[in-house]
């Protein structure tokens, strides 16, 4: 499922990223948002939501979190 | 020999920087305050007996060869070949940072980590097997702690002892320049997972990270989409209601005595023997032009202090966060509001901190944009004109605040139907860094750095341009002292008053008021400063004891024009282009002639418009009449309007084409 219909709290194992922008994708993987790393939602305010990667603290909008699938 | 800083943004790189050469380059706690590369040599007090060049590099994640900003470290180290890199890396991050370290270790360069934010891991029951790491990744780890100027000695020592050696590199001995996309996407693939691995040997956390921690609570309050704004709202207006109606002014007063103490010594030790012409210009021009604007440096550096406690926090990857979906709306990025944050100070600074704005249209429109926000340079102006027409009124400098915010709206919007929106799906995405208490001695270093540019300013080009306007307009074009009550015959007035004609319709085609708004776009300062040589007024922040002084009531009447012209007259100054600096960093950021000229055109047609409309609707309440020149005026704002519709209608067109075929 996408991101943004998942739980805060839990954390997820990412299963890839859903986008065409490959410098964006490019960009998430060097922050360690890739598949296989794991991903929490530490608050979500709808717009956009604070996510734990990696050992940081993260703030997404909804369109990055569609992209992201979990 | 020469030392390269290279590490992830917000690792803390500008604040060693700044230990090691005793500089005080601009910090802040957030990702991407460094944006362009700093040299300086290493400070005598750290003693090592060798000549060291230390450059700053911009933070990066990662050193792909396909992206240019994540090419700038390579480039960099693979032109300019310095001895040692020291890779900076945050110790509460080290899943994350390795990944860079493990690109810099295959470059050939040695590499000396230096583990900064030491101390802090203690508390976050983070515990790092530094032999063991060490070992494996071939290179020196020194623990320091940036901030507090812990082991950067033994850094220093240990980078010198490695120059001259060859990095082994840790994880492949393959070169990105043989590499095809694919290829480099597995090799990266690989790389991670190396480093997971390394990390889950050498790094124990008692505290899962995906759990909910302090700063994650005050996030709630803070980020939340309806108390954010407000709290943020609350927080600008105590840093300007301090530096701008209590602090600053209480400091200013004081201040302000000084320079009439000075003005008044000088004036008694020349006495009758000097000319008349040459007491003029240094009581008036000097004296007086000068110390218009130096009266008003207690209220910017207090400004400045605010806003560099306000960066330090870690609250402004917040107001990143809350801002982004209104921006989004108009088609900029929550990042957008740093710069406009930024540019209250000086907005230099902040056209230059648009550059991390990932996409193209985003960075251009905000660097296009975020001078209308009023900097330091437009305080003085603002303060004299509520002082000098509005009592004084609070609502004066908020109502400018507001107008500039709202001009940023009105001018993104426009921007994006004259261009389309050209972006893909923006994403926004920004790391939070951890909030901390926002150290009183480097606000205090930011504070003492800015204002020192702000007087070097004052006696350099403002003191430079009230010479030039004072001689300008003592003499007549046949090199005449013009005489009294012919003032109109001197060379300021004659270039002038063209020019104030185009301001007949905007209320204010005097050429005094069109002489210093010319030299307004010189610097912003100077309005007060050519205001107070031409208009011969010294004291602007004190309007009482002016009164005494000028003898004639209200300098208002002195300027001769209305109060609804005065407030137009402001709003010109501030919506038109900043300054000449400004435009420089907009012609650096936006490296495009037609989008430079397009800023240009735009700041200056909305100046005028804006004024226009004050103007002439307002005299129409106030005397029942429209004010001089309306029809004039209707024509240069009608030919303003009508290039925008046309640039608007023309990409409509374009974009119906595109879709057609």
């Amino acid at each position: 499922m996408i991101l943004t219909k998942a739980k805060k709290h839990v954390t997820y194992t990412i299963q890839g990223i859903d986008t065409h922008d490959d410098a964006m994708k490019n960009f998430l993987f060097s922050l360690g948002c890739h598949a296989g790393q794991s991903i929490t939602i530490i608050s979500n305010f709808g717009a956009n939501m604070v996510v734990n990667i990696n050992d940081a603290r993260y703030s997404i909008d909804s369109e990055l979190a569609k992209a992201i699938i979990v | 020999m020469r030392i390269a800083l290279a590490g992830n943004p917000n690792s803390g790189k500008t604040t060693l920087f700044n230990a090691l050469t005793g500089s005080i380059e601009h910090v802040g706690n957030w990702p991407g305050v460094t944006v362009a590369r700093k040299e300086g040599y290493v400070k005598k007090q750290l003693n090592t007996n060798q000549n060291i060049r230390i450059v700053d590099l911009p933070g990066t994640y990662s050193m792909s060869p396909f992206t240019s900003e994540e090419r700038i470290t390579k480039d960099y180290v693979q032109s300019e070949q310095p001895d040692v890199i020291i890779n900076i890396i945050d110790a509460s991050n080290l899943s994350r940072s390795l990944f860079f370290t493990t690109q810099l270790l295959s470059l050939g360069v040695p590499v000396v980590i230096a583990l900064n934010k030491w101390d802090l891991i203690a508390k976050k029951a983070i515990d790092i097997d530094l032999v063991h790491l060490s070992k494996d990744l071939n290179c020196p780890i020194i623990e320091v702690s940036a901030l507090r100027q812990k082991g950067l000695k033994t850094l220093l020592d240990t980078c010198i002892e490695r120059k001259g050696t060859i990095q082994k590199p840790v994880f492949t001995e393959r070169t990105d320049a043989n590499l095809n996309k694919e290829e480099w996407l597995i090799e990266e693939n690989e790389r991670s997972s190396f480093v997971a691995q390394l990390v889950k040997h050498v790094e124990k956390r008692s505290i899962d990270s995906h759990q909910m921690n302090f700063n994650d609570q005050i996030d709630r309050i803070v980020a939340h989409p309806f108390f954010g704004i407000p709290i943020f709202v609350v927080i600008l207006y105590g840093v300007f209601s301090i530096s701008q109606a209590t602090l600053g002014p209480f400091l200013a007063d004081y201040f302000v005595g000084w320079i009439d103490l000075f003005y008044a010594i000088v004036a008694d030790l020349m006495g009758n023997q000097v000319s008349p012409f040459l007491q003029a210009l240094v009581l008036d021009g000097v004296i007086g032009g000068v110390g218009a604007i130096v009266g008003f440096l207690p209220l910017i550096m207090v400004l400045f202090f605010m806003l560099a406690l306000l960066e330090d926090s870690g609250y402004m990857a917040r107001v990143a966060l809350i801002m982004d979906p209104y921006l989004k709306k108009v088609g900029l990025s929550g990042r957008s509001i740093i710069p406009m944050v930024i540019s209250t100070g000086c907005a230099i600074p902040g056209i230059m901190s648009t550059r991390t704005i990932r996409d193209e249209r985003q960075r251009r429109t905000t660097a296009m944009l975020t001078s209308f926000m009023p900097c330091g340079a437009k305080l003085p102006v603002i303060a004299l004109f509520a002082g000098v027409f509005f009592q004084d009124a609070a609502w004066v400098g908020t109502l400018m605040y507001f107008m500039g915010i709202l001009i940023i709206f009105f001018g993104a919007i426009v921007i994006r139907k004259i261009n389309g929106d050209t972006s893909k799906a923006s994403y926004f995405i920004m790391e939070l860094p951890e909030y901390r208490i926002p150290s009183l001695k480097r606000a205090f270093i930011a504070m003492i750095s800015q204002g020192k540019q702000f007087v070097i300013k004052a006696v350099t080009i403002i003191l430079l341009s009230n010479i030039l306007v004072q001689i300008m307009q003592t003499f007549s074009w046949n090199l005449q002292l013009v005489e009294e009550g012919a003032e109109a015959s001197s060379i300021l007035a004659s270039i002038a008053t063209p020019i104030a004609l185009i301001l007949v319709p905007l209320g204010f085609g005097v050429w005094q008021l069109a002489a210093a708004a010319i030299t307004g776009f010189i610097a912003k300062e100077n309005v007060v400063g050519t205001l107070a040589v031409v208009f011969g007024i010294t004291n602007f922040i004190d309007v009482e004891a002016l009164e005494v002084v000028s003898g004639t009531g209200e300098i208002s009447s002195i300027m001769g024009i209305t109060t609804i012209a005065a407030l137009a007259y402001l709003v010109f100054n501030l919506f038109t282009p900043p300054c000449f600096a400004a435009i420089g960093a907009m012609n650096a950021e936006l490296d495009s002639k037609k989008w430079l000229l397009g800023a240009i055109g735009f700041q200056l047609g909305m100046g005028y418009t804006l004024a226009y409309f004050i103007y002439q609707i307002g005299t129409l309440i106030t005397t029942g009449q429209f004010g001089h020149g309306l029809f004039l005026g209707f024509l240069i704002v009608s030919f303003y309007i009508g290039s925008i519709v046309y640039l608007i209608k023309r990409n409509d067109q374009s974009q119906m084409t595109l879709q057609g075929a």
